[in-house]
């Protein structure tokens, strides 16, 4: 049980830097998942923590403790690997005790500790069996149990469900957020799977060329993005951007015309989710043709063409319209984003 | 299973293929089979105009030493029975009575009872059970090839073949053990090393693997003759003349043959996931003891099949030894070339055979006990988790 702070933390090679600046506190018990597209980051800030790859600058504080100098071992830390790090000439048991038995824990506890923890992933009936025998959310839940059979003070996750399928990431996602439920321990999980982040996470960071664009809760993330990078990286579709001009509370765009906003004047970028917008029958904000349309199943998903991008948005799953036919938009000031042009920034809105 | 019909080949070029393959197992086989058969003979049949001579040895049979059918086949039976004990019963005794964790131990004392039980049955206990069952036989009892051991006698028992054999132990024994020592660990170094100084060092021991054997030695031979003199003033009057000792021998064996160990190595190191590393240091080993206990147990196939090299480097080796080692710690391959120098008579000559023949044994021997290891280690990458 501990909290995490990392002060000013960067990393370097040569001139490539590979985390800038990284500040944030991890409360103790709080489940924190780093997200990001792959190369920003997000990985290399979690080695830091484990102590597989030293910080050029800045403190990483683990229960009130510097760290910066500790070996990985005395970190007091478990990590989960995305290939799953598991020992192939160990079968399942070995594997799982191998911590316990490279710390000198008292022989007597091994087997005890080894069968509570393999039972908390449903290993079992497996134990005997070697890694290369078993399937791929085995392992990882070999990885699992090996991680929480020393109850260490902090879980750190590298995209652990990355090499799974997608119905046996569901699965595992569930025993994941069951499991640090039960454990209660502080814990770091890496990924660029934004549904795993939005589904796990009590806080999410959203990490963009080493540099943290937004912290946050899940609601928070999706509800209120700081910038058009995360606008644009979280939710399926992501959020619609349009490029354009506000004048006098109205913004303008090719195709399109939204009024009651607040703002300066001058180019903005505006936003909104497809799932906020309605399709009408005529007189809504923005006017075009269809691009295409997507049956969803649960809906349909009609894509125009407006402020220099593609617009999506989500009618009900009834709904049908050709491709090329004139159909209008609502989309009501109180569901728009703004966000500065330049910058990316988050001018207001909501 | 039945071949998918698109695999599946024409009758001629199945035959093709497959005569092909015999006559050239038939080709590269045949000097060891035409050795080995010699070295059997008197000098009169080795050397015989008519092949069939040379094979069924009718002066050496002349003389009173041959084998008849009846010992033929029990041979023949006894072989394909020890072939038999040392496949099924031999693993399952060692996995049944080592103690855990030890199973190499096992393996080496249960393969040593297997060899020497072999020996005894097959060369004492055999031989004279035959004679008194060739005497009561009538002509199957008679001989019908030429056989004699009389040269083996004579290169291992009155030239002190085993000397040179007892060298050739010493000289491998310490290049392996030293390349294998020093390999092992710079080529994890080098493995997860990223850093450019870890490149040179490659490349410089390219360079010096690519040195012909004949600069080095040429570079050690005047110091080692000169090594009491040059050393007087740091280890007094004990300075030891190197040339000649077989530490010396192999400081140039194992600097010959280290740059490639350490290629070698670094590469099956390499194909072991860096996360296994990561995993264990998280786990709670340092460096070391991730290295022992979690890489190493990884990486045998890997070891074996480069200590296999480096065995074969040492064993092999002539230039090196015939030049920096005297007469009296001479290993088995100059010894052998050395009967070839002397007023070379036939039955020299068939010594010279027979010693040939006697110094490939142990590599069969090696190469069928780490078979599995050393096919797993050259087809490589069999480790991922």
């Amino acid at each position: 049980m501990a909290e995490i702070q990392l002060r000013g933390v960067s990393k370097r090679w040569g001139n490539f830097v590979g985390v800038d600046n990284f500040d944030l506190t991890i409360a103790d018990r709080e489940f924190l998942v780093l997200l990001g597209p792959s190369g920003c980051g997000k990985t290399t800030t979690m080695r830091m923590v484990a102590g597989l790859e030293e910080a050029t600058e800045g403190e990483i504080v683990i229960g009130g403790k510097v760290v910066n100098d500790l070996d990985p071992k005395d970190r007091d830390i478990a990590m989960v690997f995305q290939s799953y790090g598991l020992y192939p000439n160990m079968n399942v048991y070995d594997n799982i005790r191998f911590p316990l038995k490279v710390r000198k824990v008292p022989e007597g506890e091994h087997d005890d500790r080894v069968r509570r923890a393999s039972a908390m992933v449903e290993l079992d009936e497996f134990l005997h069996r070697k890694p290369a025998e078993l399937s791929g959310g085995q392992r990882q839940r070999v990885a699992l149990a090996r991680a929480i059979v020393r109850q260490p003070q902090v879980f750190l996750m590298d995209e652990p469900l990355s090499n799974l399928d997608a119905k046996l990431r569901v699965s595992t996602r569930a025993q994941i957020k069951n499991l640090s439920h039960e454990l209660k321990v502080t814990t770091i999980y890496v990924t660029h799977d934004q549904i795993e982040a939005m589904t796990l996470a009590d806080r999410v960071v959203v990490m963009s060329q080493g540099v943290v664009q937004q912290v946050g809760t899940p609601t928070d993330i999706y509800d209120r993005p700081a910038n058009t990078f995360v606008a644009g990286f979280i939710g399926s579709p992501a959020m619609n951007l349009m490029e354009g001009t506000l004048q006098g509370g109205v913004f303008t765009a090719n195709n399109a015309q939204i009024g009651g906003l607040q703002g300066s004047d001058g180019p903005v970028t505006l936003g909104f989710r497809a799932e906020d917008a309605a399709v009408g029958e005529g007189g809504g904000e923005i006017n075009a043709k269809v691009y295409t349309m997507e049956l969803l199943g649960d809906a349909t998903m009609i894509t125009v063409r407006a402020g220099g991008a593609l617009v999506s948005v989500k009618a009900h799953k009834e709904y049908r319209a050709e491709i090329g036919q004139e159909i209008s938009i609502s989309v009501p000031a109180q569901i728009c984003h703004l966000f500065d042009s330049r910058t990316g920034a988050r001018t207001g809105g909501m | 299973m039945v071949t998918p019909k698109a695999l599946r080949q024409p009758m001629s070029l199945r035959f093709g293929s497959a005569a092909f393959l015999a006559a050239w197992c038939f080709i590269a086989a045949f000097p060891i089979f035409w050795i080995a058969v010699m070295s059997f003979k008197t000098p009169v049949d080795a050397f015989a105009a008519n092949p069939l001579d040379v094979v069924f040895g009718p002066e050496t049979r002349a003389r009173g030493n041959g084998l008849s059918v009846i010992d033929i086949l029990a041979g023949l039976a006894m072989l394909f029975l020890a072939a038999r004990l040392a496949m099924r019963w031999l693993p399952r005794m060692v996995a049944r009575y080592s103690p855990p964790g030890l199973s190499v131990v096992g393996w080496i004392i249960g393969s040593l009872a297997f060899g020497i039980g072999f020996i005894v049955v097959f060369f004492v206990i055999l031989p004279p059970i035959l004679d008194v069952v060739n005497g009561m036989t009538g002509p199957l009892g008679a001989p019908v090839i030429g056989l004699t051991a009389e040269h083996y006698e004579a290169v291992w028992v009155e030239n002190d073949f085993w000397r040179n054999f007892v060298n050739s132990l010493i000289v491998t024994t310490g290049v392996v053990t030293v390349s294998l020592t020093v390999g092992t660990l710079a080529g994890y170094g080098l493995a997860r090393s990223g850093s450019t100084l870890a490149f040179w060092i490659l490349i410089v021991a390219l360079i010096f693997r690519a040195l012909p054997h004949s600069v080095l030695v040429a570079g050690y031979l005047p110091v080692f003759i000169n090594s009491a003199e040059m050393l007087r003033p740091i280890l007094g009057e004990n300075a030891p003349t190197l040339y000649g000792q077989p530490l010396a021998v192999i400081a140039v064996l194992v600097s010959i043959n280290q740059p490639f160990t350490i290629w070698m190595l670094r590469s099956f190191f390499q194909n072991i996931p860096a996360e296994l590393d990561e995993a264990a240091r998280v786990d709670g080993c340092t460096h070391f003891q991730a290295f022992r206990w979690v890489i190493m147990p990884v990486m045998w196939p890997g070891v074996i099949t480069t200590g296999l090299f480096s065995f074969l480097l040492a064993y092999n080796d002539f230039l090196v030894t015939s030049l920096l080692l005297d007469a009296q710690n001479q290993t088995m391959v100059p010894a052998i070339a050395g009967y070839f120098n002397r007023e070379t008579t036939t039955t020299d000559q068939v010594e010279a055979v027979a010693a040939a023949v006697s110094i490939t044994a142990p590599l069969f021997l090696l190469v069928m006990v780490f078979q599995r290891q050393i096919v797993s280690g050259l087809t490589a990458g069999a480790v991922k988790g």
